[in-house]
């Protein structure tokens, strides 16, 4: 089979060019949206950050690093940085285990797949207030299952969203089930690999595990590293929700993510130009993770 | 390599490999039969084309040799052994697929390598062995580029190389020229004929295209609805087909068949075929028709004529004809080269 020709070599320059200017037309909605909705906004942020705006200020001053030196003896932010660390460190390597494993357990079509595969997916379609709440049941000390299942062990079970180290563990627990979508990623992935490819190294003799680490992971591997990029944006900022609903914040700021601590500076503490300098921060932490994750593969090779 | 199937190595690097016996093979992918009773000898050392057209069921067969699949009813042994209980890594089988099967992500060297670093032979024995069959295929200048680097002729030597490699007892080849073009694909037949000869194992190799089943191979197979039509050398399946399938199926333009033998002459009951270049054209020949088409191929021409009757023939001939669609021929059947076959059964007579 020949590949069709994309576009004769003899294309009019004038024609070509008429393209080019169609594509840009096409992409100036969004363009414009992109400037007016995001970049402009992100700007204004950067600029906002080094004022006393409140959030209601009609003429918001320019106080130079005064924000920038709050910021460096404000513990209250030193223990929303950990927070935000912590949950990052632990949900984004637990999450992808969760969605690559299950996604890689229900690839092949058998019978009764499609139904675990829904499964799968149902908490990633549930609001994330409703499933908060669920949690909220969920963890809850004294009926909650969580702890009735842990009895069935003999445990007298954590009294979960009081104590501060159970509190993160218990939204790290809850942020584990919305995965469905690193899970499709991954299923459609793994679908795409050749089956000859596995016919060949059964041939060779490489079991079930050897085609799990010499094939699957490796042949997987941009898309996993897409999906560690992705979900590492995602979960800095998704805990708003369940910190919100399950611990305010509490106890003893452990939950007390950048996202609100953001939240309460903005809208409770009128603090709003402090608040866009924590932004600021949120997005270098972000940035610097995802470097690190793309350095730390590098080596690999993988993303030629 | 533990338990599994050696093949006898003479002391100059030869090795017969082990002969295949395929007793009674049957095998279905849910309502689809594919195989039907297969009975298949291989002597080791012999090369044999299986072929057939698609949906045949001569990749099955592979595939069962290969233990890639269970039969449902039969054996297969290898080297004498029933191997029906053997994974497919221990039946010392290597094969090489259509679209050649590399992995993406390992450079060529890396491919050579990996079914040795999953059996864990050691590291100098692997890189030897690695580089002696890749100087054997001619691709040791390439050993560092990946798959999608290379054409797709290096990409097939690459495949057959990583067979070499595993040094098996029998090599399963599955339509290996069939993604390479046409000038490519002659001179990797010549290759492949050539790299069986040095190795001299036992080979199987699956074709849907005749022209190479008849050039490649001591035997033909050929293969339809999941069955053993006919085997035996290429001329003598060609010469002699045992029913009007293996008559129609090998050679090109295909062999006439007339039912009731008509132009041709013969019995009603009869279907009689005559191979186009066992037709000539003759200014007194007894078969008068029109002409209905030239194919000028260059070194022949193929007419497509039409007698009064209705019937349509295909006659190889010399090339440039001065015949143009319409004109009037006469033909002439070469004595002695005609085929009869049962009308009802489609066998030969």
């Amino acid at each position: 089979m020949t590949a069709p020709e994309v576009a004769p070599p003899d294309t009019p320059r004038r024609a070509r060019s008429d393209r080019t200017l169609s594509g840009w037309a096409f992409l100036a909605p969004y363009g414009l949206a992109v400037a007016v909705l995001i970049a402009l906004p992100a700007l204004l942020n950067v600029g906002y950050a080094f004022t006393d705006h409140t959030g209601l200020t009609r003429d918001p001053q320019f106080i130079g690093l005064d924000n920038v030196q709050r910021l460096t003896s404000d513990t209250f932010f030193r223990d929303s940085v950990e927070a935000s660390l912590f949950h990052v460190a632990v949900s984004v390597p637990l999450r992808l285990i969760a969605a690559v494993g299950l996604a890689l357990l229900l690839a092949a079509p058998r019978p009764g797949g499609r139904w675990f595969r829904t499964a799968v997916y149902l908490p990633t379609v549930i609001p994330d207030v409703a499933l908060a709440v669920l949690f909220l049941w969920v963890l809850n000390p004294l009926y909650g299952p969580l702890n009735q299942l842990l009895g069935l062990f003999g445990h007298s079970g954590f009294n979960w969203l009081a104590d501060p180290s159970t509190a993160r563990v218990g939204v790290v627990l809850m942020l584990l089930f919305p995965i469905g979508e690193g899970f499709i990623v991954v299923l459609a992935a793994r679908r795409m690999l050749d089956g000859r490819l596995y016919e060949a190294a059964a041939l060779e003799g490489c079991g079930p595990f050897g085609q799990l680490r010499r094939l699957t992971l490796p042949l997987l591997a941009p898309v996993l590293i897409l999906l560690a990029v992705r979900d590492t944006i995602l979960t800095l900022q998704v805990n708003f929700v369940p910190a919100y609903v399950l611990t305010d914040g509490r106890p003893a700021n452990a939950t007390l993510y950048l996202p609100v601590y953001i939240f309460d500076q903005a809208f409770e503490f009128s603090g709003f130009a402090y608040a866009a300098l924590i932004t600021i921060v949120l997005m270098v932490i972000t940035a610097t993770i995802i470097v690190a994750q793309l350095l730390a593969v590098r080596r690999w090779r993988i993303l030629r | 390599m533990s338990g599994g199937l050696t093949g006898a190595r003479n002391g100059d690097g030869r090795s017969g490999g082990a002969g295949i016996r395929l007793e009674k093979l049957s095998k279905s992918y849910g309502r689809v039969r594919a195989l039907d009773g297969v009975d298949l000898d291989v002597p080791a050392g012999e090369l044999v084309t299986l072929v057939g057209p698609s949906g045949s069921g001569k990749s099955t067969i592979l595939r069962l040799i290969a233990g890639l699949d269970r039969p449902d009813g039969g054996r297969v042994l290898v080297g004498g052994q029933d191997v029906g209980e053997l994974p497919p890594h221990r039946r010392s089988v290597a094969m090489v697929f259509q679209d050649y099967a590399l992995y993406p992500h390992l450079s060529v060297l890396e491919n050579l390598l990996f079914g040795m670093r999953v059996r864990k032979v050691p590291r100098a024995e692997a890189r030897r062995r690695a580089h002696d069959a890749a100087a054997r295929l001619g691709i040791s200048d390439l050993l560092e580029r990946h798959p999608d680097q290379m054409s797709g002729g290096q990409r097939q030597r690459v495949a057959l190389a990583r067979a070499v490699v595993r040094e098996p007892s029998v090599y399963l080849l599955d339509e290996p020229l069939a993604s390479l073009d046409a000038q490519l694909r002659i001179t990797t037949r010549a290759d492949l004929l050539a790299l069986h000869r040095q190795l001299g194992t036992t080979t199987v190799h699956v074709t849907h295209d005749q022209a190479e089943a008849m050039t490649l191979g001591d035997r033909v197979v050929v293969v339809h609805e999941g069955r053993v039509r006919q085997e035996g050398p290429p001329q003598e399946v060609y010469d002699e087909p045992v029913d009007t399938f293996v008559a129609r199926f090998l050679g090109s333009p295909p062999m006439n068949l007339v039912a009731g033998g008509g132009v041709l002459g013969g019995e009603p009951e009869t279907i009689v075929g005559l191979r186009p270049e066992d037709l000539a054209l003759d200014a007194d020949g007894p078969i008068e028709a029109s002409a209905e088409a030239v194919e000028t191929l260059g070194n022949e021409a193929v007419l497509l004529a039409r007698c009064l009757d209705g019937t349509r023939l295909t006659a190889r001939t010399e090339p440039r004809l001065r015949i143009r669609p319409g004109d009037a021929v006469r033909l002439r059947a070469i004595p002695g080269r005609l085929h009869r076959f049962d009308a009802g059964t489609g066998r030969r007579l």
